[in-house]
């Protein structure tokens, strides 16, 4: 009988324990809401490293997890827009709609980069017209970022907000501190120019004082193209650019055509979310393998 | 028609200078499907689809927050019908606008999702989709035998409860209106409605793959005396694995129905079916697909009643090659064989609001 009864408790909605339910969209804001929360909170993501955030499928059984959540926290400008408003009406759960208390999205609130300017189209690409949502390979937003979730976690249990806000800081200065190594290190590689697959690396170039040059994708969201691919090389060999790097979830056929046409370029495959390798479990272990990819290339 | 039109450019135009979130303006897209058909059998062929090019439909969709408690979704369709003139000996075209679906949701209340309005019966997999969501160009056969071209559609009630299980598992029960849409359905005492219930649960295999099973139940008067009972049974495998699934997924699917058409005095007209069907993502924007389809009509007593289909047996094999050359536009080629052959080639773009990944 004493079986059926904790069985039976488990399934009902904020009867198991008393914790912060959290879903966050991704795993480096899974990794952020746990820094923040500890075991005051319960959270889970629902891309995975491996998995392009702009491509998640609806999968009903998100629904499970989100229909006792607390609180959602998304990196938001439309990066999720797709699948996240399916989930969250989905799950039938009243306090983690889009513009409640317990709906969180961290980007606008972070001073995004690349903000299009004039009339936008389709025409250019999957744009986002609020800017670049992929703050989460800049570690000082990302410190930003854990701050404003303190701020979230305190208005739903303000008993802890003290211990939160307090886990915050030491979050944020742990990776402020550590900024600066990262700045010295890529400054010494010399690398002042490179090429990304997508704009995934957008906010850690602007951080770190390097210039993407351009995309493999010849508009954000559209595979690369042969005819673009003619004027990447043109353009490495004219600026004579050392590194390209693919965020790891797309192939790397495009990748291994420039290492053809130019010997001795520097091609990487770099994770650009926590889970993207499997000894990737957290940010500054992120930055580290995007840092060492700017180290391995040879002077 | 034309002030239909007038008020369509109003809020596509209206839409151009006002953000998605704005509180004046709803979400706002429109989907176009062209399509051109070559078939055996198509000259003489009065149907939504004929040889040669066609506008097949344009859906343009407005959906918006009406206050904190419900949320508003209207569906207006835009297509040619065919009809034949027997004056001219010529099949003339009319087009027709009419909303496909408008409902009101709520969003307040917890597990629960009632709905009120005219929508898509939550009869099995393929009667919810909507036709540019359809995964072939063709609605499988059963179902328009079953349910008609339009499928099951009409006004109603509904209440979707999401139940306490750990795998996710839902049950939808609705009640729609019997003197609608639906010829089977289509009882002459306008009191008398249609009861659906629909169970259907999705479990996760691992990370890469999901199942899912429904069963679906629907009773209802007809016009006869009698009752029309669909019941329905669904299946459907997922693969798209997390490391890499972005250029390969598969998915298996499959549904059974059987629809029985009762009248007082003599046997009921047995129709039932089923389809598969089987995807292959083999490239970033690229799948191939096949289906095949198996329809059955028994007992149909021809002619004592306008609606009574022929006593038939018939069977269909589809080939396809999908290119989505971005998230809003898309083509399908397809060729198929069995009661007739033919060959379609569609071409799907969408504008405006992005569109929801349904699973």
């Amino acid at each position: 009988m004493k079986h059926i009864l904790f069985l039976l408790m488990a399934f009902i909605p904020g009867f198991s324990s008393a914790t912060l339910k959290v879903v966050t969209t991704t795993p480096d804001l899974e990794a952020l809401v746990r820094s923040v929360g500890q075991d005051k909170v319960e959270v889970s993501s629902i891309a995975k490293g491996t998995q392009d955030v702009h491509q998640i499928e609806a999968k009903p059984s998100f629904m499970i997890r989100l229909r006792n959540a607390d609180l959602v926290v998304s990196q938001g400008l439309e990066l999720e827009t797709a699948w996240l408003n399916p989930l969250t009406v989905g799950a039938r759960n009243p306090k983690i709609l889009v513009g409640t208390a317990g709906f969180l999205e961290l980007g606008p609130g972070l001073d995004p980069i690349e903000i299009p300017k004039g009339n936008i189209s389709r025409s250019q690409g999957d744009v986002h017209p609020g800017g670049n949502p992929h703050f989460q390979l800049d570690p000082i937003r990302m410190g930003q970022a854990a701050m404003i979730v303190a701020e979230k976690l305190s208005e739903l249990d303000p008993g802890d907000k003290t211990f939160y806000l307090q886990q915050a800081k030491l979050f944020q200065n742990h990776l402020q501190e550590k900024t600066k190594l990262w700045e010295a290190r890529i400054k010494k590689t010399g690398l002042k120019e490179i090429i990304t697959y997508h704009k995934t690396f957008g906010y850690f170039l602007d951080r770190f004082g390097v210039t993407g040059v351009m995309e493999l994708e010849p508009k954000p969201g559209i595979p690369p193209t042969a005819g673009h691919l003619l004027e990447v090389i043109s353009v490495i060999k004219k600026r004579n650019i050392k590194l390209v790097l693919i965020e790891n979830y797309y192939d790397n056929s495009a990748g291994e055509k420039l290492k053809q046409e130019i010997p001795g370029l520097v091609v990487l495959r770099v994770p650009v979310s926590i889970g993207g390798e499997p000894d990737v479990k957290s940010t500054e272990e992120l930055m580290e393998k995007i840092v060492a990819a700017f180290e391995s290339v040879k002077k | 028609m034309r002030s239909a039109i007038y008020l369509l450019s109003f809020f596509l135009v209206s839409s151009s200078w006002a953000q998605s979130n704005s509180l004046r303006t709803p979400n706002i897209s429109a989907n176009a499907l062209f399509l051109y058909r070559s078939s055996e059998k198509g000259k003489e062929d009065i149907s939504t689809v004929r040889n040669g090019m066609d506008l097949r439909e344009a859906e343009v969709a407005f959906d918006s927050d009406v206050d904190p408690y419900h949320r508003l979704s209207l569906l207006l369709s835009v297509h040619p019908e065919y009809t034949y003139n027997a004056g001219t000996d010529r099949i003339e075209q009319v087009w027709k606008i009419e909303p496909e679906e408008l409902f009101a949701e709520s969003l307040q209340v917890p597990d629960v999702t009632l709905k009120i309005g005219k929508f898509k019966a939550a009869f099995g997999k393929h009667n919810p989709l909507h036709t540019h969501a359809f995964p072939f160009v063709d609605a499988p056969l059963i179902n328009t035998a079953a349910m008609g071209d339009e499928g099951l559609n009409d006004v109603g009630v509904s209440a979707a409860l999401l139940l306490p299980t750990p795998w996710y598992s839902e049950v939808t029960g609705q009640f729609i209106r019997g003197e609608g849409e639906n010829a089977e359905f289509s009882s002459k005492t306008p009191s008398d409605g249609v009861g659906l219930v629909h169970w259907k649960n999705l479990f996760d295999l691992n990370d890469d793959s999901t199942s899912e099973l429904g069963a679906s139940y629907v009773k209802g008067k007809n016009d006869l005396g009698g009752q029309t009972i669909l019941t329905g049974a669904d299946a459907t495998y997922k693969w798209r694995p997390a490391e890499g699934g972005r250029y390969h997924s598969v998915i298996l699917s499959g549904e059974y129905i059987n629809r029985s058409l009762e009248q007082p005095g003599t046997a009921a007209e047995k129709v039932n079916g089923y389809y598969t069907f089987a995807q292959f993502q083999f490239a970033e924007r690229w799948s191939a697909a096949s289906r095949f389809d198996y329809l059955k009509i028994q007992d149909s007593d021809s002619g004592f009643n306008s609606h009574s289909l022929t006593n038939d047996t018939i069977s269909r094999s589809t080939v396809g090659l999908n290119f989505s050359g971005s998230e809003f536009s898309a083509y399908k080629f397809e060729y198929s064989w069995g009661p007739e052959k033919k060959i379609y080639l569609q071409a799907n773009f969408t504008i405006g609001y992005h569109p929801s990944h349904s699973y």
